[in-house]
């Protein structure tokens, strides 16, 4: 550990953000306020006009411009952020297929709310579930200081030049948006050092004036498979290349997240609950209690969404005898949690074993220990061959 | 499990980039026309109105006169409506089938 | 004869290079806006960026694969981010202290309908970018579909005429109008009839892209779309600018201008028998297209009349 870390302060998860994002030094910072991202933006605009942070800070008239602004100066060789929510972030849907088919290494905050449909100004990930498919790397974070140091390290990761993809941070909004926690925020020279790396890297293709470059022709046939592959090739090459920055960062900084996923006393575990966000904080409690009782339990905290981290989880859930999802999310169609879905399909490489989901936390309703240890109960009951709920809705 | 990782690719980029200093596109234009601008030198007072209406820019000074690229004129008559002599006259490109060499 | 080629048209004296597009382009026969493209080509210069969206000048401005149309870099936008992509850019170089001419290129369908808010967002935050939308009054891209650049009574593929239409019903929008109320530096209608005229506005248009945003709005009558004969896309343009109904005026820091004054008028309708599209109309609808283009043009002199 090279970094000196003395600089805590005590600041909710939007002010977190806005310090990553300060450290970074983007060139361009584009962005629209939305419940429960506008703090993000009102802190980044404060920074700026207090000269804290050189930047062209563009306050746009929607999200859809504020995701072509980040994008276009991506493209043009620039380093760039921008953050959104909810609505906003499916506002900006039609350009982020285009940001990450550019591969276009973006870096967006999404503070997680409900989306349309039914009006709710509120947390929950449908926000982040609404976009999987669009190409970007995602990542879910569980608490403020992990918001601060995922940001730069998605940089890392966004700017590598064998990866060039969109990443987008997720925060659950208000539990971590407006949570207050102490968090040490890296001094200058110690990012500029950790960020240093990218600098000797080859150069990205960028758009040069008078160069004759053309970014975003037509794929035509054969060319638009190649672009697909070389698209999805990165996604792979992007989960262990996550797993070695977490590891410098841990190096650097003190601090690591296991990369992925991060495994809580799964080792000598019968059944495992996997879960994202800030719900981990209150399982991570649970799991220790319900071990004291005897159960041998351990958690999954899921980092990437996407990439799936097939193998990690591969690794960690194969010959246990239950395996329970917890989401605060749901996938229509399937009557069943997104995440827990994606761990169904794990199943071709793991063998099959009982299954449970569960769904919890939508439009900001806790997700309390009780309900945790009701889940753990649940998929102990599996793991006993004992008949038990496929599906649960909580509360 | 996973994608291969050394692929043989086509194109050198990651994504949709082109280069305008690789040959660029083109198209027969040519090939599209149906009647065929005839410019009468004698009438030509050489203003040069025809060579910038021209929408494919495929009129040029040769020498002293104006020379219409025929691989790429699409036959609009744009040349033959504009020039203020009537010095261009359209005729129909099915008179010139003898021209053709197959 | 050597002496006679000497005075070619003083258009060609904006030339600050050459035409950067390949010969054989996708637009159809007698396409002005492959014209208005070569012509932005040739003043604009080769170290222009041009920015382009699905529509008409998208197969002529996006490549394929990894090849190009032209020797202009250029950067591909979705119909809803044209002018906030060319603001990444713009302020992407200027925080890089790079030097470029950024110019956006779309119809009117991008640039009045899908693409409205950017554009009054970028003119709003006056970003250095130029904007040239070609008005063919309609998307024709997608089939000649109306757009809110349709005239009234004008006949296309969502406002076909029938026992019970007569085409479109409403007005168009009078986009520059719009965009010259943003207050920005520089907004220009231009036509290519007009091309001297034309040129001296995209010379302009580079000098004062310096200060802020610029609008260029160019009438560009598409062939296929307005059932006009490939042969006669100029004329029209030329009756458009005779009859009043697409006047050429300018406006730069406050100053409204009419750069071509017309003497005497045209009825509009002079205009009208050359495009089929206005074929079915009868002269009660006639008229009120008459009026509608007067009234535009009277605020217009008003506007020019208030600094003269
Ligand atoms: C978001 C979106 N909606 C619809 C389309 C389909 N589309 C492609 S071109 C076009 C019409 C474009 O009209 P305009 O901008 O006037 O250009 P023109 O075709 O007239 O040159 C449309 C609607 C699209 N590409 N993107
Ligand atoms: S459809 Fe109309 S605007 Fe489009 S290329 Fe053809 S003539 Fe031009």
């Amino acid at each position: 550990m090279t970094a000196r870390s003395k600089n805590i302060k005590v600041i909710t998860g939007n002010t977190a953000a806005a310090y990553a994002v300060l450290r970074c030094r983007p060139d361009v910072v584009s962005a629209y306020p939305i419940t429960p991202q506008s703090e993000l933006v009102e802190q980044l605009a404060k920074f700026h006009a207090d000269g804290l942070l050189d930047c062209e800070y563009v306050a746009v008239e929607g999200e859809n411009s504020a995701q072509n602004v980040a994008c276009a100066a991506v493209m043009a060789g620039g380093r760039a952020f921008t953050a959104t929510s909810s609505y906003g972030l499916v506002y900006m849907y039609d350009t982020m297929l285009q940001t990450s088919g550019y591969r276009a290494p973006l870096v967006m905050v999404n503070v997680n709310r409900e989306p349309p449909g039914i009006h709710a100004v509120y947390s929950g990930q449908q926000d982040m579930i609404c976009t999987r498919d669009s190409g970007w790397i995602q990542i879910v974070v569980e608490n403020c200081q992990e918001i601060l140091d995922t940001i730069i390290m998605s940089y890392r990761l966004a700017e590598d030049y064998d990866i060039q993809l969109p990443v987008m941070v997720n925060y659950d909004g208000y539990y971590l948006s407006f949570l207050a926690e102490s968090v040490d925020i890296p001094e200058q020279e110690d990012v500029d050092r950790f960020l240093a790396p990218l600098k000797e890297q080859p150069q990205r293709m960028k758009l040069v004036a008078g160069a004759g470059t053309g970014c975003g022709s037509h794929g035509i046939g054969m060319g638009f498979v190649e672009y697909r592959k070389k698209h999805m090739a990165a996604m792979e090459r992007s989960k262990e290349l996550w797993d070695k920055i977490d590891q410098d960062f841990k190096n650097e900084f003190g601090r690591g997240y296991g990369g992925q996923i991060e495994s809580y006393r799964c080792d000598d575990a019968d059944i495992v609950l996997v879960a994202t966000g800030s719900a981990v904080g209150t399982a991570r409690t649970v799991i220790d209690a319900k071990r004291e009782q005897g159960i041998k339990v351990g958690l999954v905290k899921l980092r990437f969404f996407r990439p799936f981290p097939v193998e990690k989880l591969c690794h960690i859930l194969k010959g246990k005898k239950a395996i329970g999802v917890l989401d605060r999310s749901i996938c229509f169609g399937w009557n069943c949690g997104p995440v827990f879905q994606e761990v169904c399909a794990l199943t071709r490489h793991i063998g099959i074993m009982p299954m449970l989901s569960f769904i919890d936390g939508l439009a900001n309703m806790d997700i309390t220990k009780e309900h945790i240890s009701g889940m753990v109960d649940e998929i102990y009951k599996a793991s006993q061959n004992k008949p038990y709920q496929e599906l649960t809705w909580l509360p | 499990m996973g994608l291969k990782k050394e692929e043989k690719y086509i194109y050198k980029y990651e994504a949709c980039w082109s280069d305008g200093n690789n040959p660029l596109l083109c198209l027969n234009t040519g090939d599209w026309r149906t009647s065929r601008p005839v410019i009468n030198n004698e009438i030509c007072n050489g203003c040069g109105i025809c060579m910038t209406f021209c929408p494919p820019q495929c009129i040029s000074i040769k020498d002293d006169y104006f020379l219409i690229n025929l691989g790429f004129c699409k036959g609009c008559g744009i040349c033959a409506k504009e020039c203020p002599k009537k010095a261009i006259t359209m005729t129909q490109e099915g008179d010139y089938a003898d021209d053709c060499k197959i | 004869m050597a002496e006679k080629l000497n005075k070619l048209p003083k258009v060609t004296e904006y030339f600050c290079d050459e035409d950067q597009f390949s010969p054989g382009n996708a637009c159809c026969p007698g396409c002005i806006m492959e014209l208005n493209l070569r012509l932005v080509s040739k003043i604009m210069g080769k170290d222009s960026i041009l920015l382009g969206t699905p529509g008409c000048s998208a197969p002529t401005i996006h490549g394929q694969n990894d090849r190009a149309w032209h020797k202009h870099s250029y950067y591909a936008c979705v119909m809803t981010g044209v002018a906030s992509s060319a603001t990444g850019l713009a302020r992407y170089y200027k925080k890089a202290g790079i030097d470029a001419t950024i110019v956006c290129h779309t119809g009117d369908g991008c640039a009045q309908d899908i693409g409205i808010q950017t554009i009054s967002g970028a003119a709003e935050r006056n970003e250095n970018i130029i904007y040239i939308c070609y008005d063919n009054e309609g998307y024709m891209n997608t089939g000649v579909q109306r757009s809110s650049a349709t005239p009234y009574g004008a006949a296309t593929s969502t406002t076909p005429v029938g026992l019970k239409s007569i085409g479109k019903t409403t007005n168009s929008k009078n986009m520059p109008m719009i965009m010259a109320m943003h207050d920005i530096p520089y907004v220009a209608t231009a036509t290519l009839s007009h091309l001297e005229d034309y040129a001296k506005k995209l010379t302009k248009a580079k000098e004062m892209v310096k200060q802020g945003f610029v609008y260029l709005h160019v009438f560009c009558p598409c062939t296929v779309g307005w059932k006009v004969k490939p042969d006669s896309s100029i004329t029209v343009c030329r009756a458009a600018v005779q009859s009043n109904y697409f006047p050429l005026w300018e406006v730069g820091n406050g100053a409204y201008r009419i750069t071509q004054p017309v003497a005497k008028p045209k009825p509009i309708n002079e205009m009208l028998k050359l495009i089929g599209k206005f074929n079915h109309l009868k002269d009660q609808e006639i008229s009120v297209l008459q009026q509608q283009s007067d009234n535009r043009f009277s605020i217009l002199q008003a506007l020019c009349s208030i600094r003269a």
